[in-house]
């Protein structure tokens, strides 16, 4: 377990060395002058650029540059957003915590809701139960998220007026923050109305969750309903039913585990998925995460803001990604051994 | 009173419009205490067989049987679910491949603990759980395993198959079973396991009267293990009788074949000679035969052979062939009077 710890550790700086290259080299594809790309200083006085050059060390080769850059990324220091003059890194803390939550939450209706329907459906195989799920996925997965979105402010904010349209919380609650994940700022705070603010906030993000959960959820009916078949037909479901255990039993002491393991890696995977398709929900929803902020910089060509946003996100993803890969070795003991390949 | 007894059991394959009949009309018996091998080359539906009896196939597979009869409980009287748990309770399998049907994500401890039957353990359940654990343990050392706390804390990957096929044979003796059928206990494993597997099925055979079904495809292998042997072919029965019996005096033609076919059989051949062996190869599903499905490979077929011999019994050396290799002069009318009269 400590080898496959370190083997992922390993993976995750390496990945995040090229991660750093790509963005470094953007700075020099993006039309304008690399120093300021970089830096995010447009307004700098002619002093005030020499310094900055002298910081990035743009007089000497590029791999003193790229070292330097690394350094700056490594003090959190990701320059100046080129339209609102303000620390990028500053920014982005405010403004990831909303998106991990977010898609966190989004992950988990689709995991809850997508992995169970696949194991009813793969149960039920080839009957109606079976048909009907698999035509809803279809359904779920052809909906363009944007549509999807509009339509659910539609039916559930503006005619039913079950779910607030837009934010994150009614203005009206006074939350400091601490973590900037706001469930977990509402509950550590010490305000009199701690539980209204939560049920607000809930109430705020269940409509944008949902709305993302639904081209997921149906990917993993898909992927549940296949592996579920897949292990249902092996030889140790049939030596367990020999065994004189229940149909219960054999689903929940051995199908599901390892039905699960197969689920498990492609979560990470549809995770990216689901981050891209957040971005665009958080534009719709007014929610204020780090998506709707990189949307609108690319409009407005900040190029600064680009290069860090994507950073944060890809890193973001990746540590998901290996904290899946964990929870697939802790369920896979055929995993934590494997010294050598992935 | 035999432990077993069927009659006429069908399997067959739903496959659309066209069902492939895969067992035709087998029957087979069985006495307490004894060891049944049942023998065929692969894809003759021994292991069909094996699976119907213990109740695991999938909705592909229809099973029909004239009478299916367990200690002279008429099985097919019973609901679904009393057959399911009579058969459970007092017949359990081991299969090939043991590795494969152990589960790969839990411990070997977890997995023999839950076959134990609840009604024998007493108490609350924390007790219960002591009582599985101490359980567990007994069994892997009934089945000759001494390092029972490094056998129950590791996963199926960790042992070698020997020690699965042991740890399968643990599984099946949980229930304290009546009959255990064995198919193909030691495929795929080396000549000193595979004593080993065979060694412990009889002492089990022996110090606890438990009757073992064995299904093997290598029919010299299992004489030295077995009483009674039944013969397969394709689906179709072939003949049944003591192991000296099928051993010495084959009545079948399949049977003289497949004892002539094993190279102690031959010894007398010079070096370097092909063995005897029948030509053709065991027929495919989609394209069986009719009548007798050894027909196009038989090398005493003849025209009487497009129907189903009926089975004709012997003293109980019971053959299914309308031309057996000696022909006995039966006081009571036997069913081919005129062909077998022609053969003498």
């Amino acid at each position: 377990m400590l080898i496959f710890t370190f083997r992922r550790l390993n993976l995750f700086i390496f990945t995040m060395l090229l991660l750093t290259l790509l963005s470094f080299s953007l700075s020099f594809l993006f039309p304008g002058d690399a120093i300021i790309n970089i830096s995010g200083a447009i307004n700098a006085t002619p002093s005030q650029l020499i310094e900055i050059q002298n910081a990035y060390k743009t007089d000497s080769n590029i791999f003193w540059q790229y070292i330097a850059y690394l350094s700056h990324i490594a003090n959190g220091d990701l320059g100046l957003s080129m339209a609102s003059q303000s620390k990028i890194s500053t920014e982005v803390l405010n403004l990831l915590p909303a998106t991990i939550e977010l898609s966190l939450v989004a992950l988990f209706i689709a995991m809850f809701i997508g992995i169970p329907l696949g194991f009813i459906a793969a149960i039920k195989h080839n009957k109606t139960a079976d048909n009907v799920i698999l035509s809803i996925s279809m359904l779920g997965y052809s909906i363009p998220v944007f549509w999807l979105g509009l339509l659910a402010i539609l039916t559930f904010s503006i005619s039913l007026g079950w779910f607030p349209s837009a934010g994150q919380i009614s203005l009206l609650f006074e939350i400091e923050l601490v973590t900037g994940i706001q469930f977990i700022d509402i509950l550590i705070s010490d305000s009199p109305y701690k539980w209204q603010a939560f049920a607000d906030a809930s109430a705020h993000v269940i409509l944008p969750a949902s709305v993302i959960a639904v081209a997921p959820a149906t990917i993993f009916i898909r992927l549940a309903r296949t592996s579920m078949i897949e292990v249902l037909e092996t030889s140790y479901i049939r030596a367990a039913s020999a065994k004189g255990l229940t149909f219960q039993q054999i689903i929940f002491r051995h199908a599901i585990r390892n039905a699960l393991i197969k689920i498990i890696r492609h979560v990470g995977l549809q995770f990216a998925n689901l981050v891209t398709i957040a971005m665009v929900t958080e534009v719709i929803f007014s929610w204020p995460g780090i998506g709707r902020w990189l949307i609108e910089s690319i409009y407005q060509r900040d190029y600064t803001a680009i290069q860090s946003g994507l950073l944060v996100l890809s890193c973001f993803i990746f540590v998901v990604h290996i904290l899946t890969d964990f929870i697939y070795a802790a369920l896979n003991p055929l995993a934590r051994g494997n010294k050598y390949g992935s | 009173m035999n432990l077993l007894d069927i009659r006429n059991l069908s399997i067959e394959l739903i496959n659309g419009d066209k069902n492939i009949l895969a067992v035709d009309k087998v029957s087979l018996s069985m006495k307490e205490g004894e060891v049944r091998g049942l023998v065929g080359e692969s894809g003759s539906g021994k292991s069909l067989l094996a699976q119907a009896i213990v109740g695991v196939l999938d909705d592909k597979w229809h099973v029909h049987a004239d009478r299916f009869h367990w200690r002279g409980i008429d099985l097919l009287r019973l609901s679904i679910e009393e057959r399911k748990a009579l058969i459970s309770r007092d017949i359990a399998m081991i299969f090939q491949e043991p590795m494969a049907c152990l589960d790969p994500t839990t411990t070997i401890g977890e997995q023999i603990a839950e076959a134990i039957d609840t009604d024998s353990l007493s108490g609350f359940f924390w007790q219960k759980q002591k009582q599985r654990h101490s359980g567990a343990i007994k069994l892997l050392h009934k089945v000759g395993i001494k390092n029972h706390s490094a056998c129950l804390s590791s996963y199926p990957h960790q042992l070698t198959e020997a020690i699965c096929q042991r740890v399968m044979i643990a599984i099946a003796l949980a229930r304290r079973p009546i009959l255990l059928i064995a198919d193909e206990p030691t495929a795929a494993m080396e000549n000193t396991n595979q004593g080993q597997i065979f060694r412990l099925l009889a002492s089990l055979n022996q110090l606890k009267n438990m009757s073992i079904l064995l299904i093997s495809h290598d029919l010299e292998n299992i004489t030295h293990w077995t009483n009674t042997i039944t013969v397969m072919y394709s689906g179709q029965f072939v003949e049944a009788g003591t192991t000296t019996q099928i051993f010495n005096k084959p009545l079948h033609p399949y049977t003289r074949a497949l004892v002539d076919s094993s190279p102690s059989a031959n010894f007398h051949l010079p070096a370097k000679s092909r063995l005897m062996t029948l030509p053709g190869s065991i027929p495919i599903l989609q394209h069986l035969p009719i009548g007798c499905r050894l027909g196009p490979r038989c090398p005493r077929a003849q025209q009487a052979c497009v129907k189903a011999p009926s089975v004709t019994n012997f003293h109980g050396h019971k053959v299914s062939c309308h031309f057996p290799l000696i022909p006995i002069k039966t006081p009571r009318k036997a069913t081919n009077q005129k062909t077998v009269k022609g053969v003498c």
